[in-house]
């Protein structure tokens, strides 16, 4: 996912709207529904690190639950898997509602992801990751999948300059031209050439966004510009990875940010 | 009620002085000089509003020294802290672009002296949205 291997928090973009700070700024913000993220399974490297009452995995083949409990195997990394948005129960496979049962859920949930971690996870199946996770964080990174374009010629997808609509030119303004090389033939067209094709509905991740605000009571995140994706996409967020030191190189920044904030703390 | 329209309602102001398209307002806006606040009037005639829910604006034009000067204000920003209305005027469509082209006596509206008649700031109040909202809520 990303660089740095932190907590983070798994939502859904509501849409974008904007506020106003106290001093009449208008801030255009993307208000993202942010967990709550039942934990779902941890990882460890050993398998002895895992909590009491989850060092057994069942391989009960459809035989009497509880008797074919093995030990579980060592996972080899530190991770948290979480989950966001019901699906209905009925709408799960057995599977996914058996995973799902293990962290004491009723159905299972759409949006499933792993945060990778550097230490071994205090957080057990059937906890619940929130927003509170950001708590002194200003700037976040938000990873999400792309709105579809489909099939988009080169202008629209590399930003490949158009052909002259005068001057002569006839019926060719959106091609992309030469592709090759004029001597040499041999060689070809170059791998990775930029050509049409299909555009969007790719993952990206857009760092260091800043948060406006946090409503951990209904566990809304608002973040300031926009996030990839269409109204209602998932988001992975996490803390950002650009450092904290060049956002310490500009202290102005900083302080204007927590100024705006404590502003719409106070304001509203 | 859709998510994020009840939460633009809570960043928008609960109540609105009652404008619209034609009518000649005063703008209070807030400005800040150093550290002092103070009120700035901009007078002037109300020619369009764009956009709804909390991004809604409305455009005023007024003429100083013989030339045209078009200010967009942000409805609910806490900027505009009051817009009182000195006249109505009756119009017959939603933008006044037309006075633009009009200079002197020809840029006045017939003044609208009788009662209402038709709801005012209707389409660029959030008042009906947010009484709405509040039943809603009591519903719930």
């Amino acid at each position: 996912m990303t660089g740095r291997n932190t907590l983070g928090i798994l939502g859904k973009k509501l849409g974008m709207s904007q506020v106003f700070l106290d001093d009449g700024t208008c801030v255009p913000v993307t208000i993202v529904q942010a967990g709550p993220c039942p934990v779902m399974q941890v990882k460890m490297v050993n398998a002895a690190e895992h909590p009491e009452g989850h060092r057994k995995a069942s391989i009960n083949k459809g035989k009497k639950s509880g008797k074919h409990d093995r030990a579980r195997a060592a996972d080899g990394y530190y991770a948290v898997q979480v989950g966001f948005d019901e699906r209905a129960a009925r709408l799960c496979s057995k599977a996914e509602l058996g995973h799902a049962k293990k962290s004491g859920l009723d159905s299972g949930l759409r949006f499933i992801r792993e945060f990778r971690l550097d230490k071994a996870p205090t957080q057990v199946p059937g906890d619940s990751l929130t927003v509170s996770v950001f708590e002194g964080i200003s700037h976040v990174d938000v990873t999400g999948t792309t709105k579809g374009r489909g099939w988009t010629g080169v202008i629209k997808r590399w930003n490949f300059a158009t052909q002259d609509h005068t001057h002569g030119n006839s019926k060719v303004t959106r091609r992309a031209g030469g592709i090759g090389r004029q001597y040499n033939t041999s060689h070809g067209v170059p791998k990775g050439k930029k050509m049409g094709g299909q555009y969007g509905v790719e993952q990206v991740t857009i760092q260091k966004l800043e948060v406006v605000k946090t409503d951990a009571e209904r566990n809304l995140l608002y973040i300031r510009g926009a996030v990839p994706g269409h109204a209602n996409g998932y988001l992975v967020i996490t803390p950002t990875v650009k450092n904290e030191r060049e956002m310490s190189e500009k202290p102005g920044m900083a302080v204007s940010n927590a100024a705006a904030k404590a502003m719409i703390a106070k304001g509203r | 009620m859709n998510i994020m329209r009840q939460l633009e309602l809570e960043h928008m102001k609960s109540s609105l002085p009652d404008f619209g398209a034609g009518d000649t307002v005063d703008v209070h806006y807030l400005i800040k000089e150093g550290e002092k606040e103070r009120v700035q009037l901009f007078s002037g005639t109300v020619i369009a509003f764009h956009g709804h829910g909390i991004s809604k604006t409305f455009k005023v034009r007024r003429i100083v020294a013989g030339e045209g000067v078009e200010r967009t204000f942000a409805l609910h920003s806490s900027r505009v802290a009051d817009v009182t209305v000195k006249g109505r005027g009756i119009i017959r469509r939603a933008k006044l672009y037309y006075l633009r082209e009009r200079e002197g006596k020809k840029t006045r509206l017939t003044r609208n002296l009788g009662p209402k008649k038709w709801p005012r700031s209707g389409a660029g109040s959030g008042l009906s949205d947010t009484k709405a909202s509040t039943d809603a809520a009591s519903v719930e």
